[in-house]
């Protein structure tokens, strides 16, 4: 009986698992929603069928068999399924992995990359705060009073708006002395080097790797 | 400079030529792609470049005047205030309006299906007549005031129409009157016409690349009738505009038809063969094309390799030119591959440093033109460019020109086909390529031709055309 009520959880875990990896959102939903009816852990089904899945895909991009389309399509499937989890993670007080403040550098209001950026790291777990585009650093000043975050992630796609990097982080460095909040930076123009050297802690090439980095600053 | 700007203009040339068919020039010509940077150089905000385009078209010319390069565009922006928000763009934000003055010009797109220029379930209203769609949908969604058929219009739709295609007329006049002067001054205008990628134009312009994303996986086929069905006009649009003496290449601003944007089977099966037939035909008829490689395209340079012998110039942004030089050297001149960061950040030693390794390592052998890895923005360094320009000067001399004292024709050696057809055109088009309103329906609506029928056939189709040519310029720009 135990064997099989195992294996019963075990299959639609597996479901779930799947249906995020080919990106079919409707189908995610609907599995989540049996999961929850056949009263699965929602914790469980977040973290061995949901973000099992994303972490997955990720390990995919970086080997080069899967593309930022997957991510794309695996990305909202996850967040379909979500927000039918979500109700029953805050009910069974699941914390979030950490919590991130993402915003696109001000003068600069491309954002898809952040975007991106922001559903991956949901999708293993994180809690984001979304500022959206053209954020001065004060914004991130704020939101950091507001949320208290474990990091702040910041995007530029322009090689003139990179600058503005190097006043964000001063201002959030300059403002959490104990380097609590740590800043991540990262965009098509942005180098490891760039980052070195406005004093980001760390800097990722890509969405999956922005989210590998936050798992090991917030440890 | 020193000597007449005529005779200075045709040795710029030729060297441009020469080295855009691959051959030993006697010097590496500079073919620079300044954006903001020119006005940065002349001492003027991006938003005085962006609100008064007479300006966009100077500061271009005097800072290739004075710097002593071959070849620029034409324009340094390229999107004017004028007449982009008098036709109403959603997308574009321009420095100094609701951005600060020296930012840039920025792009967005629909990220939303509700956002969508062309919705999911529109897909084949678009393949079976995509010039009607303009018309009647995509218009006015990509436009503030502009209202769609069959929907009242108002003042502020009429008044965008007005003072958009006025303004959009002046544009372009200037650019022909600003083009001549160029070459009056000795330098050499960098492109002709414009081309996308079919797909591109989808992502970019029509569905927003999150929504093509989707598409990708829940509508594939669409996808690629849409692009099949773009193909005939872009293919229209560039051709129409191509250099007819075939000296000044033609350029497509490529950017997202790479891994990872897309997968290897995105690429294969979609961008490039609704891409590579387009090169194709534009080299039959004597048209090299600058493929301006936006971001990494590492993993396509042997699809690239495909094309003919001469017929493209391989620009290098974030591809790695010394692979794109043993992949393509042999074939193609490539171009860039000074970073940008470098500009903008790094040193005039480095800037000097950076601009041997590439010369030293692709243009041995001719076949390679200066200019950094993309558009430089007015975050590049003024002394920064310069050593990138005088470094060019003098280290990239020749010894012996392979073209001596060849002609153009010489050096191009290779027969044109005159072919006005087009032949991506399907068989029994909605509309076709070039025409919004036939004749014949233009016709019927006209009291009874005593003169010449011919004669009003043939104005009526130009003045149609012009039409045309708005609409998908618009889309393509």
């Amino acid at each position: 009986m135990i064997d099989g009520s195992m294996d019963h959880m075990s299959r639609i875990l597996r479901q779930i698992y799947e249906s995020i990896l080919v990106g079919d959102h409707t189908l995610v939903r609907d599995q989540v929603r049996q999961a929850l009816a056949e009263s699965l852990d929602p914790e469980t089904i977040l973290n061995e069928g949901m973000i099992a899945a994303m972490k997955e895909v990720g390990e995919r991009f970086e080997d080069g068999s899967c593309y930022i389309p997957d991510m794309l399509i695996a990305a909202r499937a996850m967040q379909a399924g979500l927000e039918v989890l979500k109700p029953a993670l805050v009910f069974a007080k699941v914390k979030p992995l950490g919590k991130v403040v993402v915003g696109t550098i001000k003068g600069d209001i491309h954002d898809i990359g952040k975007n991106l950026v922001c559903m991956m790291l949901e999708g293993a777990g994180f809690e984001v705060i979304d500022l959206g585009v053209d954020v001065a650093p004060e914004e991130y000043l704020a939101a950091i009073r507001e949320h208290n975050p474990d990091l702040v992630g910041i995007s530029a796609l322009l090689t003139t708006t990179m600058q503005n990097m190097k006043t964000a982080v001063e201002a959030i460095h300059a403002t959490a002395q104990d380097r609590r909040v740590k800043v991540i930076v990262g965009g098509a123009p942005v180098t490891e080097d760039f980052a070195r050297r406005i004093g980001a802690d760390g800097y990722a090439t890509d969405a999956n790797k922005a989210v590998n980095l936050a798992k090991t600053l917030i440890q | 400079m020193g000597s007449d700007p005529q005779v200075e203009y045709q040795k710029r040339l030729k060297r441009y030529v020469t080295a855009m068919y691959n051959e030993v020039p006697d010097r590496i010509p500079l073919r620079i792609f300044a954006e903001e940077f020119a006005a940065k150089y002349c001492g003027y905000t991006n938003y005085e470049a962006a609100v008064n385009y007479e300006l966009q078209f100077d500061i271009n010319r005097r800072f290739a005047v004075e710097t002593g390069i071959d070849a620029i565009q034409t324009n340094s922006v390229v999107n004017w205030f004028g007449m982009q928000k008098a036709l109403g763009w959603e997308g574009i934000t321009f420095p100094g309006i609701g951005l600060p003055v020296d930012s840039v010009n920025q792009w967005s797109e629909p990220t939303t299906e509700q956002a969508a220029f062309l919705k999911a379930v529109e897909y084949d209203l678009f393949i079976e007549d995509p010039t009607g769609f303009l018309v009647n949908l995509w218009l006015p969604r990509f436009t503030r005031h502009i209202e769609p058929a069959g929907r009242p219009v108002t003042f502020e739709h009429n008044m965008s129409l007005i003072n958009g295609i006025l303004a959009y007329d002046r544009f372009f006049t200037t650019w022909g009157a600003k083009t001549a002067e160029l070459i009056q001054a000795g330098i050499v205008p960098a492109v002709a016409a414009v081309l996308k990628a079919p797909l591109d134009i989808l992502g970019d312009k029509l569905r927003g690349y999150i929504n093509l994303v989707y598409d990708l996986n829940e509508r594939r086929e669409k996808i690629i009738a849409a692009c099949e069905a773009l193909m005939p006009h872009l293919f229209n649009l560039v051709a129409g505009g191509a250099d007819p003496e075939g000296n000044i290449p033609s350029i497509i601003w490529m950017h997202r038809g790479c891994v990872p944007f897309i997968s290897h089977k995105d690429f294969r099966e979609i961008y490039w063969p609704t891409l590579k037939p387009i090169i194709e035909e534009l080299w039959n008829r004597g048209s090299q094309v600058i493929f301006y490689a936006e971001g990494n395209w590492d993993h396509h340079l042997e699809s690239f390799a495909e094309l003919p012998e001469k017929s493209i110039i391989f620009h290098c942004d974030k591809t790695d030119i010394f692979r794109a030089h043993k992949i393509l050297g042999q074939k193609f001149c490539l171009s860039g591959g000074i970073p940008n960061e470098l500009l903008a950040l790094g040193t005039p030693d480095e800037v000097k440093a950076a601009c041997k390794r590439v010369i030293d390592g692709v243009a041995r052998e001719g076949g390679y033109i200066m200019d950094a890895s993309a558009l430089i923005m007015n975050d590049a360094r003024i002394e920064n460019v310069r050593a990138l320009i005088d470094f060019t000067l003098e280290y990239g001399v020749y010894n012996q020109s392979g073209a001596g004292s060849a002609s153009l024709d010489e050096i191009k050696k290779r027969p044109r086909s005159v072919s006005i057809d087009n032949p991506f055109d399907s068989k029994d088009p909605k509309r076709k390529p070039g025409v919004c309103i036939p004749w014949e329906e233009k016709r019927a609506e006209l009291p009874k031709i005593v003169g010449d029928e011919e004669l009003t056939r043939k104005t009526w189709e130009e003045v149609d055309s012009m039409g045309y040519r708005f609409l998908w310029v618009n889309l393509t720009w």
